[in-house]
């Protein structure tokens, strides 16, 4: 994701809520504060169907991070 | 872990702030990157198709390998083709 | 580490690597066994052997406590503070402070001691470090495990384009120690930001320029010259021209710190002349704000902006010092700065006298920006030593070559109005008749330089138009 910024591109990432530490300390490391949105965990157990709900409800605020606020 | 000291005037954070962001997604094509954990493609695929029903241009890609970060040339083709990426699905 | 200081009794501070040290260890297990002597050692834990509960010091955290800067050290504490010390070995002394009669019998009366570990240099600076006694105050930046330091400062913009020294604590206080001046010292406001430059900032530039800690002074001078008004920092630097500003360094402080003065003095390859004027732009880039394409508009800019800097070529000259001629003393080391750009080669192989040298000098100096502007830009000529020893040898001053120049510069202006030539740049038709002045007075400056071998001299030009409504040079001392 830093490395799609650096390149001018504005990037949001899609994680689960078990990311959300880790994501955390990866950005202090870094130096950076990544547009990130969470989805519930867990992922990989889930139909196909539930899938998509998720991908469904979650449009909208995973577009808004990849426009101006406001 | 090394400290290195400030050699700006110090009047920014020392976080590197995001992109500006653009006023609005028409004309602009988003890139759907699938970082090859499970279950992501079809969680990612929705999503484009969904974008698609706006009329906004997606393109799709995928790392080889999840455990690895994305090769150097799937990453200059990512910046080459596309406005904005939409990153998932880590876990 | 728990603090056992005795309230009342004695310290030593050893190591074994110390042969007083080891002289004076039985009288030390005497001490310790009788008198509660306290022993730290610096740098061997099983030393001394004649003191079963010696402490190990190799952290050194109680020698820079103590401020141990010989060993042995000998200290008597009463009411929990030190009343006294002694280095060394003097039977009289130890024997003064531990109030204890025969000690050592055996031992000479005296043996000077070693030098502390902790004052080693390096070591120094890492427990100050430690401690957090620097006394620096610029902001801390921990760069991750994840992160390599190259790419987390150019990722944070702080490049020039090329890789850095990274600016640690311990670098930067190294190159503190190469100005007597306070670190908090502020130097003035860099343009375009107008965020204040302290000495302690300009080091952490001159830290990732690569400068030694004995270039700093130099640094100093150059930031401070550029911050002079007449200079117009803010407009060399937001300009869509050329400029960028060109460092000349005159006096005992080029051959101090290793300047190039001689071959190849405008190109690559010595630290110094590289370092120092990277560590200007770095100071402008960084504390400034000044980026291209930001409130740098350069159109090209020129390659100078990485780095401008260079010495004059001031032994065996007949001519004064570019210093000297502006004002300071002989002897006197000092910066001039110029907002120039580039480099214009001036090849004459074949004059014999000063006047068809200063001909060709005249012929390129009349080139620069357009051969259709009068008055241009400044210019500073830099005169290689063949060039220089055919005005020596016919007894030509700089000031002769001066008046020989300006006047071959004077222009008529048939051959300067707009459409002369067939081109459209040039004066207004009201000048017809009259002769213009390529130069505004003061408009060139002559240094020499270069090396022994080779009929080539250069010009640096400056920003048109040059002169008080743009940018005039500016010499400054060079400081310690």
């Amino acid at each position: 994701m830093a490395d799609l910024e650096a390149r001018g591109i504005p990037t949001v990432g899609v994680a689960t809520t078990e990311f959300i530490e880790g994501a955390a300390a990866q950005a202090k490391s870094l130096g950076i504060d990544p547009a990130l949105v969470f989805i519930p965990h867990p992922v990989q157990d889930r139909t196909d169907d539930e899938l998509k709900k998720l991908a469904d409800d979650h449009l909208e605020p995973i577009l808004a991070m990849l426009v101006k606020r406001g | 872990m090394t400290v290195l000291l400030d050699p700006t005037s110090e009047r920014s954070p020392t976080i590197r702030p995001r992109l500006p962001r653009p006023e609005k997604l028409d004309g602009l094509t988003i890139g759907i990157l699938d970082i090859a954990k499970s279950r992501g493609d079809v969680f990612l695929h929705r999503l484009g198709e969904r974008i698609g029903e706006r009329g906004i241009a997606v393109k799709h890609y995928a790392k080889p390998t999840n455990t690895r970060v994305a090769p150097l040339p799937l990453r200059q083709q990512i910046a080459a083709e596309v406005d904005l990426v939409i990153e998932g699905l880590s876990d | 580490m728990t603090d056992r200081l005795p309230q009342n009794g004695l310290v030593a501070v050893v190591k074994r690597d110390c042969p007083t040290c080891v002289l004076a260890a039985p009288v030390l297990g005497a001490l310790a066994r009788d008198s509660g002597l306290t022993v730290y050692t610096q740098d061997d834990p099983s030393f001394p052997e004649t003191v079963p509960g010696r402490i190990d010091d190799t952290a050194l955290d109680m020698s820079h406590r103590l401020k141990i800067e010989i060993v042995p050290t000998l200290i008597r504490f009463e009411a929990g503070r030190e009343v006294g010390r002694t280095y060394g070995w003097d039977r009289a002394e130890w024997q003064r402070l531990t109030g204890v009669e025969g000690l050592g019998r055996d031992l000479p009366e005296t043996r000077p001691g070693c030098g502390a570990k902790n004052v080693e240099p390096g070591v120094i600076e890492r427990l100050k470090i430690r401690f957090n006694e620097t006394g620096l105050r610029s902001r801390r930046i921990a760069i991750g495990e994840d992160e390599d330091e190259q790419e987390a400062m150019f990722a944070r913009g702080w490049s020039d384009g090329l890789p850095l020294a990274p600016p640690t604590e311990e670098r930067v206080l190294h190159m503190l120690d190469g100005t007597a001046r306070d670190p908090q010292e502020v130097l003035g406001l860099i343009p375009p930001a107008l965020a204040a430059a302290t000495v302690e900032k300009v080091a952490v530039n001159a830290v990732m320029a690569g400068c030694k800690a004995e270039y700093l002074p130099v640094v100093l001078a150059a930031v401070e010259a550029v911050l002079d008004e007449s200079f117009a920092m803010h407009g060399v630097l937001a300009t869509t021209m050329f400029v960028g500003p060109v460092v000349v360094v005159n006096g005992p402080v080029c051959r101090r710190i290793g300047m190039n003065s001689k071959g190849n003095a405008l190109g690559q390859g010595n630290r110094a002349n590289a370092a120092i004027g990277r560590a200007l732009q770095l100071v402008i880039r960084n504390i400034g704000e000044g980026r291209p394409q930001e409130v740098d508009r350069a159109t090209l800019g020129n390659p100078g902006k990485l780095s401008y800097c260079f010495a004059e070529d001031e032994e065996g000259s007949s001519w004064e010092p570019l210093a000297v001629e502006r004002g300071l003393k002989p002897g006197q080391s000092a910066v001039t700065v110029f907002a120039g750009y580039g480099l214009q080669g001036i090849v004459d192989q074949k004059s014999r006298d000063p006047e068809s040298l200063a001909r060709s000098f005249a012929g390129s100096l009349r080139a620069l920006s357009n051969v259709k502007h009068a008055p241009s830009c400044d210019a500073l000529l830099v005169v290689c030593p063949e060039h220089h020893r055919t005005f020596r040898q016919a007894g030509w001053s700089k000031a002769r070559l001066y008046e020989e120049l300006y006047r071959l510069c004077e222009i008529p202006a048939a051959e300067l109005v707009a459409g002369a030539q067939g081109i459209a740049e040039g004066g207004p038709a009201s000048l017809a008749g009259k002769t213009v002045n390529k130069f505004r007075p003061g408009g060139i400056m002559i240094v020499r330089a270069g090396g022994d071998a080779g009929m080539f001299s250069g010009i640096i030009a400056g920003w048109s138009a040059g002169g008080p409504r743009s940018s005039l040079p500016v010499t400054k001392e060079v400081r310690n």
